[in-house]
């Protein structure tokens, strides 16, 4: 079963580069993206995705807000963040946020393939830069 | 004959997005990658590339002396600054780094084949701010953009720029010396050295200060979601 993936980023060049990499993987689909939190949770109502890419620090609605909403909005929706801030500190804000993934941007070539296959799976990924790659059942 | 772009970005992320924007283009290829600024001058030195594209915010050695160290080997690469901001800072110093582009990292997708198609037509390109500010210093025969500049501080070499760096990125006097290929005692003066030049006593001192001048970028996190607040109860 294809896995249908919404990217949300503001910058539309990181949004290139992350699909680039899921496209290259046979039945993921990046099926919409969006600039910022509100787009994202617009979008997420529209397309169903299954898997939402998120970044933190976006204008308008940051990725944070937008993921407790959309916990509300979209239960089924799995999120994975993809941010800058290697941080201990932001990564259990992102899951006490209803994320089940978290993974630093530096890494996102190494790590996103892996991570939005775990919570594609309904399974929790998180990853900090040179730290413990954690991925829990 | 292709025109040859080495991308640098500490993203392999970014760098896939920048490759896939510029090979879009008939006639253009990356013909290499790095990862940091020094990688950025080892290749480019290596592969002799038509257009050299850096992010400011590298580590090791971030994108302006990564631009400085390029000229000074040959002053005919033409190179494009990535940037986060285009505060007036950070443009005057992408200047007088001698780079010929300046785009917005938020903008790249807009602005980068517009910018490399400038380079490539032995023209320079940068953002309506940039452009601005240039015009506004010629205006005023000044030799400064801003009439707000800071008072300057004494000014660091290129080598103790870049050990400024390693030490504000939280390498030990050590670690600089063994990715510099220097003896520890060599970084421990050119460390004294900057210290004193600066009137610093503490390695805090010294990360404001690569803050302040661009030397590292530091990403703050989301503010939290602003709370309504009603009149108050007298």
């Amino acid at each position: 079963m294809t896995i249908r993936i919404l990217l949300v980023d503001d910058h539309p060049i990181v949004r290139q580069g992350l699909k680039t990499l899921l496209e290259g993987h046979s039945g993921w689909e990046v099926i919409g993206e969006a600039a910022d939190g509100a787009e994202a949770v617009e979008k997420a109502k529209d397309l169903s995705p299954d898997v939402m890419v998120l970044d933190v620090t976006m204008p308008r609605m940051n990725g944070l807000e937008a993921c407790r909403l959309l916990r509300q909005e979209c239960p089924g929706l799995e999120i994975l963040f993809v941010t800058q801030h290697d941080s201990p500190q932001m990564m259990r804000e992102a899951l006490e946020a209803g994320a089940r993934g978290y993974v630093v941007k530096s890494n996102a070539a190494r790590d996103l393939l892996a991570a939005v296959d775990a919570v594609s799976q309904h399974r929790v990924f998180t990853a900090l830069n040179g730290r413990n790659v954690a991925e829990l059942r | 004959m292709k025109l040859r772009i080495l991308l640098a970005d500490d993203h392999e992320i970014v760098r896939r997005g920048l490759r896939a924007l510029l090979e879009k283009h008939e006639g253009w290829e990356v013909c290499g990658e790095a990862s940091d600024g020094r990688e950025a001058v080892e290749k480019a030195l290596q592969l002799n590339p038509d257009v050299v594209i850096v992010d400011i915010g590298m580590p090791n050695l971030n994108g302006l002396d990564t631009t400085r160290q390029l000229l000074q080997h040959d002053p005919h690469f033409k190179v494009i600054v990535l940037t986060i901001t285009d505060s007036d800072q950070v443009i005057r110093e992408a200047l007088d780094a001698g780079a010929r582009g300046f785009v917005l990292k938020s903008d790249a997708a807009r602005d980068l084949v517009s910018a490399v198609e400038a380079l490539q037509n032995k023209r320079m390109f940068f953002t309506p701010r940039v452009n601005d500010l240039v015009l506004a210093g010629f205006l005023e025969k000044g030799q400064t953009f801003s009439r707000n500049e800071a008072p300057k501080l004494p000014t660091l070499t290129a080598r103790e720029r870049e050990i400024t760096q390693l030490l504000a990125e939280g390498n030990s006097s050590k670690e600089v010396a063994s990715l510099l290929n220097l003896s520890t005692k060599t970084v421990e003066t050119h460390r004294s050295n900057i210290m004193r030049k600066l009137s610093f006593h503490s390695i805090r001192d010294l990360v404001v200060y690569a803050i302040k001048n661009n030397l590292i970028q530091i990403e703050m996190p989301p503010l939290p979601p602003k709370t309504p607040t009603g009149p108050t109860a007298a």
